[in-house]
């Protein structure tokens, strides 16, 4: 199962975090630090793994990819495959990629919804859901419609209460 | 750059992102979060747009690092809204805020369910999304057979479908009985027909979790995974979106050969064959390309094939295949592949016999202890440790020693362990196996725990032929300028014992190796001198005749540390003093130390211990144990054939990382040890018999010898029986129990709590307990805050909640000591099942120095608390009021001998009971008429009416209507309000007797203490 996903810049600022057990909020922001910290010292010419279990217990593996600005990180248990899980993180950075087009940090920063629906995508309560893109793409444009054509509905209302409020 | 097109949001990010410091970005967030809840209290202004923009900004603000805990309930009724967007918005911060612990998720089981079975599909997806996360085991017990359903509906979209699988997945490990073995293993093979891959991946992880747990029912699936992996692994009819790199989806082939994993064997020939052909045909087909990404797949692909391979245990053949492939893996330039490469010849040396292969690897391996990654060094050192036995330890460690010096300050302790352990496991001669440790002692020492350095005297201790060389070793290192404080320890013990067996050799002579230890003695700390006092006292005795000059300048030694602070030091100082002049006796006294016991060694027990517990329930890691166990039985038999082995009882030590089991029994081994030495022989030279290597020498004749604990070893001592003479100075006796007086009134205390939140329960001289309370509805939030007053730590604190039946309260754990001027936060979760006045109690003890302190405090989780103002109009009243006739929903009676009260006061203590006085409503000045809304886990949420008549010419009695639509309700309410206005504040006595089970004061003596008293009354 997967238990993490975290996505950090490179001064070591949160820009996704994703936790699938129950963790304290402090909790979560010492893991990432601890993480952080383990992954700014390392060099760009080793391996992607890292050793998890002195962060985040018995029985963790974490996984990570850098990309530019950006750490990348999934931590899951022994039922996952390591490199399965360094696929799924370039899974989620192409399909990032193809949603807009070139994609950047900032571009993450400002959608923040939006990574949450991608992800939400491809990972469902810990487990590897979707690993096509494509398909990914489909089902987030699927909520964008759905939340856009509420969007001009909700305008009606609007005007009516703040008509009768006056 | 795409906008999310949530303008807020943005701008708000932009704020953040501006912040100069973390200090700049907590004032916009908590100005933020204060907007957002101010919004969302006026809720009815809100548009789901700026709904969802909250939301969004609410995640963010979590994201950061803050909590964000209010707006629970609120995302939780919005889960009920009819239109999507509100819906999404409640589904999204639900799962994203709560979790399944939240008691009012409960609420949402019925909406959930419906979304569920409804319709809709994209209120379905929402609603499985939700589950899937945080869904607990009352979602599994009743939403499971729905998400069933979903499942293998040929209706549903795929979407739909693959949610439902990882949702059920999810309810089935919060209950494994939801899903009914019998008729669903059926399905389950059913769905491994599916061809859409996305539903398949999903289905698949199912089929991994239900196989794991019961592989039994499930065997009519392994023939299609089989087909499944095949059709992967041969490209068949894959579309081109779930090919990734050119490897048909491998996600779904490595799920499939874990699900493999999961059935001890495959039986049926012919399936047998193809799947073996199939794995013949990865394992061949791999190859390192230059593409990382293609690189990566392919090869979890491969590993994960190797891995089934291993577990299939199939023939030698293939087997050796395999270590072929990994042997040439781990000179790969790749690194994830060299990486990998180690661990899984870790795992294959587990589960096969292949060392022999494996061994032809070594120089590459030792090679990768100095790989730039330190990940892959790990793995290294894994590997050497696994592979290591008699035939190549000495290269091993003395490689890992080497390495030592050079390593990373992060894996040294790990490394001076495992080599630790494999010189002890694997030593081919003492000698060597002493060396090994003196030098990862002086490499170092910091890394090297307790455990070693008793481990290397115990075999010392037990092995006569060793003890020349040991000593001479240690006199060796005591010639080097700076040793570390460990080998102080060590040598000094060493020289201690067995420096007279030197007495002919250069430099040996009893003064030259007292001064040679001497020397070291203001270096080192006090959890040292003790030894070296025990080394001076032992070198005194041994030196015959007697030495007037050294006799002197120990003698100096001994009475300076007379007087010093700590007590183990001046304990041993005036005892070796006292027993030196005793002249023959001491030769007795201080003998050498016996032989320690056969037994296994507290470093090879430690790392079983560390085995097991990263066991994990797969076929493979079993069987790797059984290897385990196996590699254990062969040293054992190695031991016995004169290769000394489980020797010593340093096991006995406290050694942190063992569980907590073990602590106790190592414990009570202990206590039974030394209570034998205690009866059956209780005159002895006890430095034969106390099995603690820096046991303190209980002398008769010397009463004021206390028996002191090792700080870092033994503790069981306190419940030994003792000698009676030795009795007084060993454990504090109980007698001074209770001898702390409270500060204020405790009744008054509570009083005032029952009408406030927070503010201070119980206070004395050592510490103060305040209390902050939050209730809504039936569920309170209380912390206790524990302050100790003093400089000094209150120990063995200890709080136990005694609540009455119809409160559920869970107190988190509270620690067992209180720093000083600290003060200690204690989150307590109170529910109200029912109503009722009884009070729980909280029985709270500490110790302060040699006094125990106990109170019995009652909590202020009273009737009130669940009690919320309404207001009620008179066309709500009054029908209400007559539609409550009469008992036992409604009762009256007539109170007399009530504190006079004016109406204006009575209505205030109404008021701040949480009962609403409505005037106007009873056409009488003289009567009062006031109302409240009950809530309790059992019954929903009750109106409470009630009516006071008073008499203006008698203001000592009236009387009480009260009405609800609950027989009990409405009796506690009575007996409540009546409590209210005869007896307190005025006058202190507790609201009610009931006859809950308070805790009896056993200790007679105990009765004078207020809290007891208190606890009486109760």
């Amino acid at each position: 199962m997967i238990k993490s996903v975290l996505v950090i810049n490179t001064q070591g600022k949160p820009r996704l975090t994703k936790f699938y057990d129950i963790l304290a909020v402090e909790k979560q922001q010492e893991l990432l630090r601890s993480v952080f910290g383990v992954l700014c010292s390392r060099a760009d010419n080793v391996s992607n793994f890292v050793e998890a279990e002195s962060i985040f217990g018995p029985d963790s593996r974490l996984v990570y990819k850098h990309y530019a600005t950006l750490y990348f990180v999934i931590v899951f248990d022994s039922s996952e495959n390591e490199l399965a899980m360094l696929d799924l993180i370039q899974v989620f950075v192409e399909t990032l990629d193809k949603f807009f087009r070139n994609v950047s940090e900032l571009d993450m920063v400002f959608n923040y919804s939006k990574l949450h629906n991608i992800l939400d995508g491809i990972i469902f309560g810990g487990q590897v859901m979707e690993t096509s893109s494509a398909e990914i793409i489909r089902a987030v444009e699927e909520i964008s419609k759905l939340e856009a054509a509420s969007n001009s509905i909700s305008l009606v209302p609007k005007t009516v209460s703040g008509w009768r409020s006056r | 750059m795409a906008l999310s097109g949530m303008r807020g949001l943005s701008v708000f990010i932009s704020d953040i992102r501006n912040c100069q410091n973390k200090e700049q970005e907590r004032l916009r967030v908590d100005k933020e979060l204060g907007n957002i809840r101010t919004r969302f209290k006026n809720e009815k202004g809100l548009t789901p747009y700026e709904k969802k923009k909250y939301v969004w900004k609410m995640l963010y603000i979590f994201m950061l690092g803050y909590d964000v805990d209010f707006g629970h309930m609120e995302a939780v009724s919005l889960i009920s809204a009819p239109k999507y967007p509100e819906k999404q918005v409640g589904y999204i911060v639900t799962s994203s805020l709560l979790n399944e612990n939240h008691d009012f998720l409960r609420l949402a089981i019925n909406t959930v369910r419906n979304d569920i079975i409804g319709r809709n599909e994209t209120f379905q997806c929402l609603a499985l999304t939700m589950v899937g996360n945080i869904g607990g085991r009352e979602f599994a017990e009743s939403l499971a057979p729905d998400v069933q359903k979903l499942l293998i509906s040929s209706s549903c979209r795929p979407l739909v479908r693959k949610k439902a699988a990882l949702c059920l997945l999810r309810l089935f490990r919060k209950n494994p009985d939801v899903v009914n073995v019998d008729g669903w293993s059926d399905r389950m093979a059913q769905l491994l027909d599916e061809r859409d891959l996305g539903v398949l991946t999903s289905s698949m992880s199912l089929l991994v979790a239900l196989v794991s747990n019961n592989h039994e029912a499930y065997w009519s699936c392994l023939p299609k995974c089989v087909k499944t992996l095949e059709r992967l692994a041969r490209n068949q009819d894959i579309p081109q979106e779930y090919t990734y790199y050119g490897i048909p989806s491998p996600w779904l082939q490595v799920k499939t050969m874990r699900a493999l994993q999961y059935f001890p064997t495959v039986e049926d020939p012919n399936t047998r064959r193809s799947l073996f052909e199939v794995l013949q045909r990865i394992l061949m087909g791999t190859d390192v390309v230059k593409n990382v990404n293609k690189n990566n797949a392919s090869h979890a692909v491969l590993f994960e094939a190797l891995a089934l391979v291993m577990h299939l245990d199939a023939e030698n053949e293939m087997m050796s295949q395999c270590v072929a492939l990994l042997g040439k893996f781990i000179a790969v330039r790749e690194p994830n592949i060299r990486y990998l490469g180690l661990e899984n010849m870790t795992r294959m040396l587990m589960v096969t016999d292949v060392h022999d292969i494996i061994k032809r690897h070594q120089a590459q391996i030792i090679t990768s202890l100095k790989d730039p990654d330190i990940s892959i060094r790990r793995r290294a050192l894994d590997l050497l440790y696994g592979m290591c036995d008699v035939s190549n330890a000495k290269d091993i460690v003395e490689e890992l020693l080497q390495y030592l010096s050079t390593a990373d300050f992060a894996m040294r302790e790990e490394l001076s362990l495992k080599a630790a352990i494999l010189a002890e496991k694997f030593a081919p001669d003492l000698s060597w196996y002493v060396d090994v440790i003196l030098q990862l002692i002086d490499k170092a020492g910091d890394f090297v725990s307790d455990d070693i350095w008793f481990r290397v005297v115990q075999f010392v201790t037990n092995n006569e032929d060793l003890q020349p060389y040991a000593a001479a070793k240690a006199r060796e290192y005591l010639d080097k300028p700076a040793i570390h404080e460990t080998m102080v320890k060590v040598s000094a013990y060493l020289l201690g014992e067995y420096s007279h067996l030197l007495a002919r050799r250069p430099g040996c002579s009893p003064k030259e190796i007292f001064s040679a230890i001497h020397e070291k003695l203001p270096t080192v700390s006090t959890t040292t001198i003790p030894i070296l006092l025990s080394t001076y006292a032992k070198i005194l005795m041994h030196t015959q005749p007697p030495d007037p000059e050294l006799q002197k300048h120990v003698w100096a030694i001994f009475s300076k540390y007379e007087s010093c602070i700590d007590v183990e030091i001046q304990q041993r100082a005036i005892e070796y003093f006292a027993l030196s002049s005793k002249g023959a006796a001491l030769m007795d006294i201080l003998a050498e130390m016996p032989k320690f016991p056969e037994r296994q060694s507290a470093l090879i027990k430690k790392a079983e211990v560390a085995e097991v517990d990263t066991a994990e329930q797969s076929a493979i890691k079993l069987r790797a144990q059984q290897h385990m166990t196996n590699a254990l039985v062969v040293t054992d038999q190695h031991s016995s054939n004169g290769t000394p082995q489980s020797v010593g009882q340093l096991s006995l030590v406290k050694i942190p990382s063992i569980s907590g089991d073990e602590h106790t029994s190592a414990d009570q081994e202990l206590s039974q040890a030394n209570g034998t030495l205690a009866t059956v022989d209780p005159q002895p030279p006890s430095a034969d018999l106390l099995g603690d290597l820096l046991g303190p020498l209980a002398i008769e004749g010397l009463p004021g010898a206390a028996v002191l604990s090792e700080p870092n070893a033994v503790s069981g001592l306190e419940g030994v029986p003792i000698p009676a003479d030795d009795a007084a100075a060993i454990v504090p006796v109980e007698k001074d129990t209770n001898s702390v007086q409270p500060i204020g009134n405790i009744n008054e205390r509570f009083y005032a709590l029952c009408l406030k939140d927070s503010g201070v329960l119980y206070e004395d001289p050592n510490i103060q307990i305040g209390i902050k309370a939050e209730w809504r509805a039936q569920h309170g939030r209380l912390v206790l805050f524990l302050g100790n007053k003093n400089t000094f730590p209150l120990l063995s604190v200890q709080a136990l909640i005694l609540p009455p039946v119809h409160l559920k309260i869970e107190l988190s754990l509270v620690p067992e000591t209180i720093p000083p001027r600290a003060q200690v936060q204690c989150p307590l979760e109170v529910m109200n099942l029912h109503p009722s006045r009884d009070v729980a109690v909280l029985d709270f003890s500490y110790k302060c120095g040699t006094s125990m302190a106990n109170v019995k405090l009652r909590l202020p989780a009273v009737l009130n608390k669940f009690l919320q103002p309404i207001t009620v109009s008179a066309e709500e009243f009054f029908p209400q009021w007559r539609s409550l006739s009469g008992p036992p929903l409604k009762l009256q009676e007539v109170v007399r001998g009530v504190r006079p009260l004016s109406l204006i006061d009575m209505a205030n203590i109404f008021t701040s009971f949480q009962l609403t006085v409505c005037q106007g409503l009873d056409p009488n000045p003289n009567n009062l008429i006031a109302s409240t809304t009950f809530y309790s886990e059992t019954i929903r949420p009750m109106l409470c009416l009630i009516r006071i008549e008073t008499d203006p010419t008698d203001r000592t009695q009236l009387r009480i209507t009260v009405a609800s639509g609950d027989p009990t309700l409405t009796f506690e309410l009575m007996e409540f309000i009546k409590e209210q206005l005869v007896g307190i504040p005025t006058a202190p006595r507790p609201p009610a007797p009931p006859a809950a089970p308070v805790a009896q004061p056993t200790n007679p003596a105990a009765l004078t203490d207020p809290g007891d008293l208190l606890a009486g009354l109760l």
